[in-house]
């Protein structure tokens, strides 16, 4: 005997025999199938929130096409229509004055979790509703049809649940694949911050965020000290934690005692960079402006692929950290003569390249070897940190001090005449001299610091280092022949100075 | 080229949008146009996607979009800057309102074109209000006395079933921020301060004007999360009100053959307000075909165009010429949508604009669900404004003009 049920379905399921890459495109096929199969004026496809009784319009089905619609409907009120279709799966509307009947769809959809640092994959069961309906009157759904209607809407449940099925699978792969490629361009880029650039661009473009920004730490983790970001035109944009306003300072402590954040209400997420105990930063994602729901899977491999740029950072801040330690003096912490000579040829390369001038101040302790002899070594080694001190304190952030050997210290002033960095150096006079040795070291003498300056100027008093150097330091000695405590710019005491030179040699 | 557009005349949008790519491809042969129509809510999040598109992805050569997109679009790099793409193109038939939309803001530079517009009015069955009310004019210039007259008509019409005074225009069947406007510009609030660095919506202004709208759901006089259609509709006869952006007055008439009347939406405050809203379209910079996408926004802005698509449309010509002849063509329209125009106002155009909509959609998508299940309350409503406030007023630190 003829099995029309069957023979339908099997028509149906024929039609959506074929691999769909989303829902959308599934309904697309299926809502015009069932709209011929039923001879429907139109068929609408809803999404059920269960927990509001809500049902969400998506796409409607007429004669001629399928369009996307947004409609909600309440049923909340109509606890009768509610429980039957609940019950039967079938019900017909209770508002629309020609035949309508609504059918529920059940399908399972995979959604990720995370377990500590493991992934889990569950199956999560979702809801929706078809609508059909017939325009006359006089052609209403009879109960033969409603029950073909119900394994016609199964069979869209079943594909629903493949497409799915396959649509995250597809999803996972794309997301791997893409952040493996980030991970491939991020180990060939030979500066770190060329490297993250290109990290936040390729995940901006992937996961189409709004912004994407990574905020660095300092070497302790207490401090923002910068900030990358990636704007919504895709501009790069780098800012100084400095300048961070006050609220936003507090982020720092926040991603970090919260733990990685998912928050889908704010559209924001953050994750935390560590590494082991180490706060190298956190990155965050937003997508501020155009509301869009941060997908959950999304952040689930933005956290995993994280730990690899933290170890990068981290391997970099700690190269800055070395490269740091050598370059500076452990006593005075200022920069040692090596680096001092790179950074004097690097400005003295400028000065001539683009006309400007600059100045630098030779200075020694005054009687620093008697302080030394006389107290001992541990009182010379606290002169010189509180010289260092005042120097670090006093200067722009242009000039350049460094410990050049011993009680003597130089200072490179970019961009100053003559008469600047006498100015310069009657502020470090003023503020060093006087500076007593506390007591309890010297059995109550009175001792006190003080210094001797020389000054050169480039152009006019040399253009190489070695010569600027020169004239420095003969202006230093003429400073400490019966001058100790004062400063002289060579310019005005070189026409004293042969003699003294001679003397000197002698 | 492909086009993206919204379903601006609901389920009718695709067969509306056949005539009207026929027509083009007529005068311009050879040229390939595919329509595809997507609810406002999906091509909001569909623009944000323009930029990176997935690979195989199909993206559009032109987009229609509210006028107070075009700074977020200029600002993230998607809108094609026209004014570059043709020197020629000129605002300077365009009505005056909707010029200063149309570019990125502080430039000259175009970056999109006027298409249409809407504004949004009252209108009424002469014959259910006639009923309650000796002088509607008179009745419903005001707010208080909109509600007074929905009152009275939920009375008269007690005895039909599915009945409701106010008949719900929001094509989510919710409750609408764009409805909500009026009411609170009449009250004195508006989404930012005059220098468009601040918002007002946390003032107790914005909240009143919210609440005056709202009102209309809460005392049951507008259905809200019902099947359209099947409730409270001018049309079937169960509505009797109805605040809309579409003017077809006309299209009432021919398709009930009673008497509609036009109003302005009642005020709150001292003057009367309108909502006036653009729709301009906007070449995206990864288009493949952008010369057929100027094309069709001249064509489109050609007068015999714009009076053909404004008719099916029911929506106002946005360039002077077939303005007038539209106003003009009827001593009705011409009445009552000149004083509407008069106080028309716009939402500016700024990065945020959308996004601030967005967020009050969200807001007063909750309140309509909170009203069904009958658990709303003022306080609630303030709370979230609030939080919109600062939100509102974080966004701005972050995207100026």
């Amino acid at each position: 005997m003829f099995d029309r049920e069957a023979y339908t379905l099997f028509k149906f399921s024929k039609m959506l025999n074929q691999s769909f890459q989303n829902k959308r495109q599934l309904l697309e096929c299926a809502l015009p199938a069932l709209r011929d199969l039923f001879k429907l004026d139109r068929v609408y496809f809803f999404d059920w929130q269960q927990e509001r009784a809500l049902l969400s319009l998506n796409m409607m089905c007429k004669k001629e096409y399928c369009m996307d619609m947004q409609e909600d409907i309440s049923v909340l009120n109509e606890p009768e229509f509610l429980k039957k279709l609940l019950q039967d799966g079938i019900a017909d509307s209770t508002d629309l004055n020609y035949p309508a009947v609504y059918v529920l769809l059940k399908w399972r959809r995979p959604a990720m979790t995370l377990e500590g640092d493991d992934v889990r994959t569950v199956i999560k069961e979702r809801v929706g509703v078809l609508r059909l309906e017939r325009f006359r009157k006089n052609r209403v759904f009879h109960e033969t049809e409603k029950k073909m209607i119900k394994s016609v809407a199964a069979e869209i449940s079943h594909n629903l649940t493949n497409t799915e099925i396959d649509q995250a699978k597809n999803q996972r792969l794309n997301t791997a694949t893409a952040l493996n490629d980030l991970a491939t361009i991020f180990a060939t880029s030979l500066r770190l911050s060329d490297g993250l650039e290109l990290i936040l661009q390729g995940v901006q473009k992937y996961f189409r965020f709004d912004r994407v920004r990574l905020y660095q730490t300092n070497y302790d983790g207490t401090k923002i000290k910068s900030i990358l970001g990636v704007d919504i035109s895709g501009e790069v944009t780098r800012q100084s934690g400095d300048d961070l306003p006050e609220d936003e300072r507090t982020l720092l402590r926040d991603v970090f005692d919260k733990g990685a954040a998912y928050r889908t209400i704010h559209n924001v997420v953050y994750i935390p960079l560590k590494v082991q105990r180490n706060k190298v930063g956190f990155l965050t994602f937003d997508n501020l402006l155009s509301r869009r729901r941060i997908d959950y899977l999304d952040f689930i491999s933005l956290k995993q692929f994280s730990t690899q740029i933290a170890l990068a950072i981290d391997n970099a801040a700690l190269f800055e950290r070395v490269q740091e330690l050598s370059n500076y003096d452990e006593l005075t912490k200022l920069p040692v003569r090596r680096f001092f000579n790179e950074k004097f040829a690097e400005e003295i390369y400028r000065s001539k390249r683009f006309d400007l001038i600059m100045s630098v101040i030779l200075l020694d302790i005054d009687l620093f070897k008697q302080i030394n002899d006389t107290y001992g070594h541990q009182i010379g080694d606290w002169a010189l940190k509180e010289v260092s001190r005042v120097l670090r304190t006093s200067l722009r952030q242009t000039d350049f001090p460094c410990r050049y050997g011993g009680d003597e210290m130089i200072i490179m002033l970019p961009r100053t005449n003559g008469e600047e960095a006498k100015i310069i150096a009657k502020r470090l006079k003023e503020r060093i001299n006087g500076i007593a040795v506390p007591d309890r070291y010297t059995n109550g003498d009175r001792v006190t610091l003080s210094i001797s300056q020389g000054i050169s100027v480039f152009p006019q008093d040399g253009d190489t280092a070695a010569a600027l150097f020169e004239k420095a330091d003969k202006a230093l000695y003429w400073v400490k022949d019966g001058r100790r405590g004062t400063f002289a710019l060579y310019g005005d005491v070189a026409d004293d100075i042969p003699q003294k030179e001679n003397a000197r040699e002698e | 080229m492909i086009l993206w557009v919204m379903p601006d005349s609901g389920a009718r949008t695709k067969s509306d949008y056949k005539l009207l790519v026929q027509r083009f491809k007529q005068e311009h042969p050879g040229t390939d146009v595919s329509v595809q129509v997507f609810t406002r809510n999906i091509l909001w999040k569909k623009i944000f996607m323009l930029k990176n598109p997935a690979e195989g992805e199909a993206v559009p050569d032109l987009v229609q979009i509210p006028h107070y997109w075009t700074a977020l679009l200029t600002r993230a790099g998607v809108a094609e800057n026209l004014s570059k793409m043709d020197p020629g193109l000129s605002l300077s038939s365009c009505l005056f309102p909707l010029r200063p939309h149309c570019y990125k803001p502080g430039t000259k530079d175009l970056y999109s074109y006027p298409w249409w517009f809407d504004m949004s009015a009252l209108h009424f069955r002469a014959d259910h209000l006639k009923l309650v009310s000796s002088d509607p004019e008179k009745d419903l210039a005001q707010w208080d006395g909109l509600l007074d007259v929905c009152a009275r008509l939920r009375e008269q019409f007690k005895e039909v079933e599915g009945y409701y005074p106010m008949q719900n225009s929001d094509w989510r069947g919710s409750l609408s921020t764009r409805s909500a406007f009026m009411e609170i510009w009449g009250r004195g609030a508006a989404l930012f301060t005059g220098d468009l660095r601040g918002t007002l919506i946390g003032t107790p202004q914005f909240k009143e004007g919210v609440r005056d709208y709202i009102t209309l759901a809460l005392k049951n006089y507008m259905p809200i999360l019902r099947e359209r259609g099947s409730l409270g509709t001018m049309l079937s006869g169960k509505a009797s009100m109805l605040i809309s952006r579409k003017q077809g007055v006309a299209s009432f008439e021919g398709k009930m053959g009673v008497r509609v009347k036009t109003l302005p939406v009642p005020r709150t405050g001292e003057a009367p307000q309108a909502y006036l809203s653009g729709m301009n379209l906007m070449i995206n910079t990864a288009g493949t075909d952008k010369e057929t996408a100027l094309k069709f926004i001249k064509w489109c802005a050609r007068t015999d165009n714009q009076m053909r698509y404004a008719a099916m449309m029911e929506v106002f010509p946005a360039f002077e010429e077939s303005f007038e002849q539209l106003i003009f063509s009827s001593s009705q329209r011409l009445r009552t949508y000149s004083g509407i125009l008069a106080s028309a106002r716009t939402l500016p155009n700024i990065t945020i604009t959308g996004t601030v909509v967005e967020i009050l959609n969200k807001i007063l998508a909750i309140c309509a669900m909170q009203i069904v299940e009958g658990r709303f309350t003022q306080a609630s409503l303030d709370i979230e404004l609030d939080k919109a406030a600062k939100e509102v007023e974080y966004l701005l630190s972050l995207y100026e003009g």
